[in-house]
């Protein structure tokens, strides 16, 4: 899976390719505009994070000419520019995703992992991980073919840290998921606990083995 | 049109008070110069008649006691002609009389002249007298007329005013019609229309140079917003992928993981005041233009279904009674008032409390159970309540504010039967 980062922080990049390299992903960099839109007319890539503010540009215009060319490679604003209008300017040009600095890792790469897989057609419809099965069509989840009832927001949960394997999750990142915009007038994120804790017991209960850790109270972990 | 009345009025006023000032003042003055102009002809038309009475009677050749008959005769059959026999020689005298006149059966107004005629060496005394307008008629003739022409004056001056004024001031009235359409947020200047009078020309040019200075201002500003937005979240952003990424390192203790969990909260809560002052700014130079219905109910049940974790885990009693009820506003800006208030009432209740949002007739009540009363005129203020206690970020009851005076909605507090009660009245 490649994935092309267009962003002129370099400590920022370098942050999203370690955290990406270790979930098995090819990343590459474009530090400028210019850089970025060499990049996009010489290479595909499975998805692309924009930002929108690059030296000697406007990253909309990059956004622009891949939906110009019919490209299909799938598309992530990650921007400064946290305002509604130009969220619905950057999904209205074809962007796939939004996403406000500053983000969590994890969450992002929750969302490359959801872009990808709504853009292959190979394994369009199921997520496997060891006995689980996610079908994400009909939304239902069976281990070793039994079905599991989720909630929303346990299915929800649990793409999350298939999407995040073998990755530690601050809880906060975890909460800012969950509960979308309202998540970070909160510090207290102990909400969490509860939905993790029914879902390992509905997931355990259906004879998964423990795959899902705790690390010290604070973050979790999916191991596979 | 209104206004256009009283700028036009004021000029006109002091010309009115001018004309009516000089035409009163005029009336005596016409008395005076007709009645002067009236006496003095009379005076000379009497020496006249003296100066032709006496040559006649001297040059007819009748024998005396003819001549004395013909005045006697004068005396009794001509009207206005006294004649009495004297031996002393008089000074002439002028003067105006007014009696009753037994013959115009009225109350009538004298010219008179008494002089002395000499006919055939007898000394005649003479009066002639004439019969003029009466003084109090003359001045009540004048002030009729006079005032006759007041009116005129008056009629015509407000007619030309509504005319001509309108005309010449039509330009200003049109630049201000122009300068209402001004909206900052929009970016634009508004084209004034060409004048070739050089006070208006003078006027739209500095207007002009106005909008352009506040546009620019203006613009200013607004990059400036979308640059600390930008310089800020960027550093953010890098410390919060680069505590995820520590968070990845294997050789994290329980103590160390601790700390890491520490620095989340203080950069989530660095994040959420960066982002509401930024808010803040951009409610305040009056983005969030558009407008459109809102079914305030509906998007009221949204917001509380995403709060349903946060009432679970604080073990908070929620209750709700919402009628339907909409209002033309800002989508954004309504989301956010409502979340804010939403957001202050689960953060102050203490686990265990009460939290009911009633919305009846266009009046929205957020209520939380509380044990004291808050001082009301801090609360809206920025950073009041900011204390290391909560979690706030100090502004969410100013953005509210801030958005309920831009639609002109009544934002208030009040404390009673042990809830702290917020409501807008839309």
């Amino acid at each position: 899976m490649k994935i092309l980062i267009i962003e002129d922080e370099p400590d920022l990049a370098e942050s999203i390719g370690a955290y990406l390299a270790a979930q098995d992903y090819l990343c590459e960099y474009a530090g400028t505009w210019a850089q970025a839109r060499e990049k996009v007319e010489l290479y595909r890539y499975d998805c692309i994070l924009l930002d929108l503010m690059l030296p000697g540009g406007d990253g909309m215009d990059i956004l622009e000419t891949l939906k110009k060319q019919g490209q299909q490679d799938g598309v992530i604003i990650i921007s400064a520019k946290g305002d509604y209008e130009n969220k619905v300017r950057g999904l209205h040009a074809g962007a796939d995703d939004y996403l406000s600095k500053p983000f969590h890792l994890p969450e992002l790469a929750a969302r490359i992992y959801s872009v990808i897989r709504r853009r292959s057609f190979a394994n369009h419809n199921d997520v496997v991980q060891n006995e689980l099965k996610v079908d994400l069509l009909s939304k239902t989840v069976t281990v070793n073919g039994t079905g599991v009832i989720l909630t929303k927001k346990e299915l929800d949960l649990l793409l999350f840290f298939i999407g995040n394997k073998n990755r530690v999750i601050a809880k906060s990142a975890l909460a800012e998921h969950l509960s979308g915009d309202i998540a970070d007038m909160f510090d207290n994120h102990d909400f969490v606990y509860a939905h993790v804790k029914n879902l390992k017991r509905k997931l355990s209960e259906a004879g998964y083995g423990n795959y899902l850790k705790t690390i010290y109270g604070t973050g979790y972990k999916w191991e596979g | 049109m209104g206004r256009m009345k009283k700028l036009l009025d004021r000029s006109l006023r002091p010309l009115v008070i001018y004309a009516f000032t000089v035409l009163i003042i005029s009336i005596p003055v016409y008395f005076l110069i007709i009645d002067w102009i009236w006496e003095n002809e009379l005076d000379k038309h009497h020496y006249a008649i003296r100066e032709k009475l006496e040559k006649r009677l001297t040059r007819l050749t009748l024998p005396d006691t003819a001549v004395d008959n013909m005045i006697a005769v004068l005396d009794k059959v001509q009207p206005g002609f006294s004649f009495n026999e004297t031996t002393t020689p008089r000074p002439d005298s002028l003067y105006t009389v007014i009696r009753f006149d037994s013959f115009m059966n009225d109350r009538e107004q004298f010219r008179c002249l008494t002089t002395d005629i000499r006919v055939h060496e007898k000394l005649y005394r003479l009066l002639i007298e004439t019969n003029m307008e009466e003084i109090d008629e003359t001045i009540l003739a004048i002030a009729a007329v006079t005032i006759f022409f007041i009116m005129l004056l008056l009629a015509g001056f407000i007619y030309l005013n509504r005319k001509t004024a309108l005309r010449i001031w039509q330009p200003f009235y049109d630049t201000l019609a122009n300068l209402h359409s001004f909206r900052l947020e929009r970016g634009k200047v508004i084209p004034l229309p060409a004048s070739d009078v050089t006070e208006f020309a003078d006027l739209n040019k500095s207007l002009d140079t106005l909008m352009q200075g506040s546009l620019a201002s203006y613009r200013q500003q607004k990059e400036f917003t979308e640059n600390a937005s930008h310089e800020l979240q960027t550093p953010l952003a890098i410390v919060k992928s680069r505590l995820d990424m520590l968070l990845q390192s294997q050789s994290l203790d329980a103590g160390q993981m601790q700390i890491v969990e520490q620095v989340y909260q203080a950069i989530n809560r660095v994040s959420r005041i960066n982002k509401n002052l930024l808010l803040l700014a951009r409610i305040e130079h009056s983005q969030f233009e558009e407008k459109e219905r809102i079914a305030l109910d509906e998007m009221l049940a949204g917001i509380a279904a995403q709060f349903t974790d946060r009432f679970e885990n604080n073990a908070l009693h929620y209750a709700e009674n919402i009628e339907p009820f909409a209002t033309d506003a800002n989508p954004v800006l309504t989301e956010i008032l409502l979340t804010n208030l939403l957001v202050n009432a689960v953060r102050y209740t203490s686990a265990g409390g009460e939290v009911l949002v009633q919305l009846n007739s266009g009046v929205l009540m957020v209520s939380n159970s509380g044990t004291a009363a808050l001082q009301a005129e801090n609360l809206f203020r920025r950073f009041a309540l900011a204390s290391g206690e909560h979690a706030g970020s100090g502004l969410g009851l100013a953005i509210a504010r801030e958005i309920c005076d831009r639609y002109g909605w009544r934002i208030s507090y009040h404390f009673a039967d042990g809830m702290h009660r917020f409501s807008v009245r839309f």
